[in-house]
């Protein structure tokens, strides 16, 4: 299983700040439409993916047991 | 030990040379909301040598809540935000050189800014002009500060030409209209939060500590109480446009920029994005009640209404800002009300 966590609004769209997912084998680009379609979060494909707090492309395999952290880079300031 | 700067001074890693250093340095500062406020406010106590600050924008009373340099007098007489903030870090430390821009950044301006200074701190509420001091760094070969925040949630990344990934090796989708202050509000302490990451890696910059640099992109949400800094390293990329070995910094060609028009006779500027969007209507009318403000839809368009100004946002990108001809104010509405 893989801990999924999630910041800023995309924590308020998904109501919890992870998920326990099963994501092996999957690549983050899957995850992400796989995510954004269940809980209907904006704009995943802008959004940076760190797995096991290292900055991972949306080609990137997940494995089982990796920590995902989905953050969304904002424009505010 | 007893002049202005002998408690930063008394610091070891900055000491007598680093604040020698400092006080030789020049620094520009792309928007002065709330980000660039503080910002230019630390750098200037701290006796930075010359201090560049630019933005669009004057002052108004949604700012006071923390744009830390402006006063009610500023709001009342809509001083534009440089020429408000000039005047009061020239009261802080009156030895510091100061330059107030009124401008819109394009890229023609940035480049000629970024000719002299020895870093750019990012405080702008858009990811076009990003991008655009994201290539401009790269050229030129001075470092940059991103710093962002919304809510309770900041993110700051500190790229250095040659050496780290740049802000287009990160970001795989440019993620133009995302959530801004206007829509989504924000906290003065997660504006302070992201105020100090920027400022504390340009003081390393500033003194050379180099080493020092974080190296990672971190991000907060202080009402969330989460915290996150992740490494980047692996992506740099060799065939990244902006910083690769056969680069062409696209984000300084004319078709990536966002093409403005005044339409003549209808006191009204048309924005286009620059690069192909799709807006979700329906999200953005959400977004934009929460606002306040007057907001109709239908399948085609969205007109929304806010104090002297219509927006009427088109399925395709296209935006028409009624109730001004000035392309620097549309812009600033534009960007305030769709990031």
């Amino acid at each position: 299983m893989n801990k999924v966590l999630f910041f800023a609004h995309l924590r308020d769209a998904v109501g919890a700040e992870s998920l326990s997912v099963a994501a092996a084998g999957k690549t983050v680009a899957e995850l992400k439409a796989e995510l954004s379609a269940q809980y209907d979060l904006p704009r995943m494909e802008t959004v940076m993916t760190a797995i096991n707090e290292e900055f991972a492309s949306n080609d990137e395999v997940i494995s089982d047991g990796d920590e995902i952290a989905f953050i969304p880079p904002v424009s505010g300031g | 030990m007893n002049n202005r700067y002998s408690r930063q001074e008394l610091f070891s890693p900055i000491g007598r040379d680093g604040q020698l250093q400092i006080s030789r340095k020049h620094v520009l500062i792309i928007g002065m909301g709330a980000l660039g406020s503080g910002s230019a406010e630390a750098l200037v106590r701290a006796g930075i040598g010359k201090l560049t600050i630019v933005d669009r924008d004057y002052v108004e009373w949604s700012n006071l809540q923390r744009q830390q340099l402006y006063t009610e007098e500023d709001a009342d007489k809509r001083i534009p935000k440089v020429i408000a903030a000039k005047k009061r870090l020239t009261e802080l430390n009156s030895s510091v050189v100061m330059e107030a821009i009124i401008a819109d950044a394009s890229v023609s301006d940035l480049l000629d800014w970024a000719q002299n200074v020895d870093l750019i701190i990012d405080a702008t509420d858009n990811f076009e002009t990003r991008m655009t001091m994201n290539d401009v760094s790269q050229k030129v070969g001075v470092p940059w500060i991103y710093g962002a925040c919304v809510g309770s949630y900041g993110i700051s990344y500190t790229i250095i030409p040659e050496k780290t990934p740049c802000l287009a090796c990160l970001l795989e989708t440019v993620p133009l209209g995302g959530l801004t202050c206007d829509t989504a509000g924000i906290i003065s302490p997660a504006v302070n939060m992201v105020v100090a990451h920027q400022t504390g890696e340009a003081l390393k910059i500033l003194v050379g500590d180099v080493d020092s640099l974080r190296n990672k992109l971190v991000s907060f949400d202080l009402w969330k109480n989460k915290y996150s800094a992740i490494q980047v390293d692996k992506l740099k990329k060799e065939d990244c446009p902006s910083c690769g070995k056969e680069r062409s910094y696209p984000n300084l060609s004319f078709e990536k920029q966002t093409k403005t028009a005044v339409l003549c006779g209808r006191d009204t500027v048309q924005i286009r994005p620059g690069v192909p969007i799709v807006r979700n209507l329906e999200m953005l009318e959400h977004l934009l009640i929460n606002q306040g403000g007057t907001v109709q839809r239908n399948p085609y368009l969205l007109s929304y209404t806010m104090d002297s100004h219509r927006l009427v946002i088109f399925k395709d990108g296209r935006v028409l800002i009624h109730g001004t001809k000035d392309i620097a104010e549309a812009k600033a509405v534009y960007h305030r009300c769709l990031g």
